[in-house]
């Protein structure tokens, strides 16, 4: 290890140093710390990393997210009708905003008690310390290792076999920094103050439920901050998981997060990935479909304006027999921002008659904005079908003359047309809630494209 | 209404339009004839303002007002209308939601108020039973997957529902079976006003049997090189645009 990776690496392991590792997974929490350390923080020749600017957060020094506590009524904006809620405030745990479902093993890791302290001790981790990780080649994921030794609080469901959720579940993770936590003063090293989310979702044999992740700042004006997050879901025979992430950061927020499931047989994935906010953001995902029949579809959105920067890493496994994958993720580029898309299916020698699909499509709006795409296919079965494409495109000037000529003004005739390609994936959310939460978050980024966006 | 004076044009440095005159009066009907290629549809976008074109010479004024200084929006605001030769898909955007934000787009700009979903609902369904569109096509995404056919009476619904003051016409007839381009013809001659006008392109004589114009236009390689009566077009229809060569002059 040089010594550049022990400054970068050296402040994490001191807020590992400062929590002890008891409770029900205190041995596989140390296992994640040593793991990291001796993976240490990627480099710039690693070809996954490579493309991510990790620079701006491991310059600064990690601070555990203490800040401010939410007052009365601070996430009701957030959180949609008819769903239970769990809602966490620096990634820790508060009760009196969340209203947790009944009829499911829901708790907080912070507090986890009876059978919750088994399900953990079953599941939680499993994703990271090798029980159903990836193939060897994938190696250690540095941020899901921290997120596991490091998570404070988080969330664990407990979905019964044969339940079916009739509400879906709410998890908001608010960010809720210190005014003062990021500026840096003189020649001192900034700080920046992080949490670490942690989500696990259990879902019994023949279950289903839909569980809806968000991620905002309690007050979307907040400065740096740097959220890590982790997601496990383990997905049992033939149940039925949603999943939807939506990402709603502050402008200048850091969010490096991590999702894993785990597909047995018949069941289904579902998993709808919006990104809105933040800085540097990212996005791994990981799917194994372990089982035969297991199938997943993986959407995404990411809106994207003046530099921001989104990379979505995809890792899809198929393992066994007959599996299906969809993935499709559209992103809309402005100003200067950038996106990666690395889409990897990996065809495992016994997954004969494998159904794989992967698509990527960008709409770049200004001549500065820059998406990369990068499928990867690898594929040691004979009997498979994997198709995969990319498209880098700008919005259609035929269409936007077609409007403009029927009398709708530029700007709302630009909306139509964005919000025409995104749509395919919003769309997608059937709560309605959701959906119309969706529409207004692109309008309002759009918002924001008009304003600058007509000129470039 | 329409005045259009030694209007020259050019794309990627060719010049296509060569110095056209025309004049539209509130309650006309003109029909422009020619050959393929010779400027039909650059006169038709050029009016409704694309800017792929340049216009090297030469005046367009709506009511006395300079085209050339309105964004396409604007002229659309101001009642101009083309129906294109091309309709253009738009997957994901529904047919009537386009509509209705093109009627609201427009009112708002005129300063009336905006029709509300039902008040809308009932202006479309009339429209559309007007032109005989079928009410499957309005919950269709603009134009995608639509056939030839379908597409321009889905322009002709635009118009009908947009009720411009000047409408013009790009090739509406071509691919229309009998049948179509009487529905078309209809919804022109339903619309004809004594304030509004048409210019109406077309490549053959056909459509013009049903809606008969008030005057005709030869365009031959960016110059209108005769104008006459609807006499004219029959002329045309005999002795097709070869017998116009060179007889410019007569124009
Ligand atoms: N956008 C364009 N780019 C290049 N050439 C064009 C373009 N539009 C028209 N032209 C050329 O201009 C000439 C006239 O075309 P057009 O106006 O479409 O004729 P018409 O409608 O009478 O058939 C043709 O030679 C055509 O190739
Ligand atoms: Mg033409």
């Amino acid at each position: 290890m040089t010594t550049g990776a022990d400054t970068r690496t050296g402040p994490y392991l001191e807020l590992f140093a400062g929590r002890g590792a008891g409770g029900p997974v205190g041995a596989r929490r140390q296992q994640a710390i040593e793991r990291f350390e001796a993976a240490g923080f990627p480099g710039s020749r690693d070809e996954e990393w490579r493309q991510t600017n990790l620079g701006p957060i491991l310059r600064a020094r990690p601070v555990p997210a203490s800040g401010q506590v939410l007052g009365d009524g601070g996430a009701l904006p957030f959180l949609y009708p008819d769903c239970d809620s769990m809602v966490f405030v620096n990634g820790r745990y508060a009760p009196a905003a969340s209203s947790p479902p009944e009829g499911v093993t829901a708790f907080s890791l912070a507090d986890p008690a009876g059978a919750g302290a088994d399900l953990l001790a079953e599941h939680l981790g499993a994703s990271v310390d090798g029980r159903a990780s990836c193939s060897a080649d994938a190696g250690v994921h540095p941020f899901a290792a921290l997120n596991t030794a490091l998570f404070e609080d988080g969330v664990a469901l407990g979905i019964p076999a044969g339940a079916a959720l009739e509400r879906p579940i709410q998890v908001l993770w608010l960010s809720a920094p210190s005014a003062d936590a990021a500026a840096a003063e003189g020649g001192a090293q900034a700080s920046i103050e992080v949490s670490f989310p942690r989500l696990l979702v259990v879902a019994g044999e023949n279950s289903q439920a839909s569980v809806i992740e968000t991620f905002a700042a309690a007050d979307p004006a907040a400065g740096g901050y740097f959220v890590c997050p982790a997601a496990e879901f383990v997905c049992g025979a033939g149940s039925v998981v949603r999943h939807t992430r939506l990402q709603a950061d502050a402008a200048g927020a850091f969010h490096l997060g991590f999702q894993h499931a785990r597909v047995d047989r018949s069941a289904a994935f579902d998993s709808s990935s919006l990104a809105f906010g933040g800085a540097l953001v990212r996005n791994d995902t990981v799917a194994l479909l372990d089982g035969e029949g297991a199938d997943c579809t993986l959407d995404g959105l990411y809106v994207l304006d003046g530099s921001q920067f989104t990379g979505n890493h995809m890792r899809v496994e198929h393992r066994q027999p007959h599996t299906t994958s969809h993935q499709l993720y559209k992103g809309v580029l402005d100003g200067q921002a950038r996106s990666v898309f690395n889409g990897r299916i990996y065809v495992h020698q016994a997954a004969q008659k494998t159904d794989a699909k992967q698509t990527n499509r960008n709409l770049l709006l200004s001549k500065a904005a820059l998406a990369n795409s990068n499928p990867q296919l690898e594929i040691f079965a004979d009997d498979v079908r994997c198709t995969h494409g990319s498209t880098i495109g700008r919005l259609d000037e035929e269409a936007l003359f077609y409007l403009r000529a029927r009398g709708i003004g530029f700007e709302e005739a630009h909306g139509m047309l964005v919000h025409a390609f995104a749509r395919e994936v919003t769309d997608k959310a059937t709560f309605e809630p959701l959906r119309r939460d969706l529409e207004a978050r692109l309008f309002a980024s759009l918002n924001g494209v008009r304003s600058n966006g007509q000129g470039g | 209404m329409l005045r259009v004076s030694d209007l020259h044009a050019k794309v990627e440095e060719q010049e296509i339009l060569k110095g056209v005159d025309l004049e539209v009066k509130a309650g006309e009907v003109h029909a422009v004839m020619g050959p393929n290629g010779s400027g039909k549809s650059t006169l038709a976008q050029v009016l409704a303002g694309k800017e792929d074109y340049e216009i090297t010479a030469g005046s367009l004024e709506l009511d006395g007002e300079d085209l050339q200084e309105m964004a396409p929006e604007e002229r659309a605001h101001a009642g101009l209308f083309l129906a294109f030769q091309y309709p253009v898909e738009i997957p994901g955007v529904g047919n009537s939601y386009f509509l209705k934000a093109a009627v609201n787009a427009n009112r708002k700009a005129r300063g009336e108020s905006e029709l509300d979903a039902m008040d809308f609902l009932k202006l479309l369904r009339e429209r559309a039973t007007l032109v005989d569109v079928d009410e499957a096509l309005l919950r269709r995404p603009v134009n995608d997957g639509f056939s030839g056919g379908e597409k321009k009476r889905n322009e002709i619904l635009q118009m009908a529902v947009l009720e411009p003051r000047l409408a013009v016409l790009d090739e509406t007839d071509s691919g229309l079976d009998i049948d179509a381009l009487k529905t078309v013809a209809a919804g022109v001659n339903a619309l004809r006003a004594e304030n509004r006008a048409f210019v109406v392109i077309t490549h053959y004589q056909r459509l013009l049997n049903y809606i008969v114009p008030d005057h005709v236009h030869v365009l031959l390689d960016g110059r209108i090189v005769r104008s006459g009566g609807s006499e004219l077009a029959h002329e045309l229809e005999e002795k097709g645009y070869g017998g116009f060569d060179g007889a410019r002059a007569e124009a």
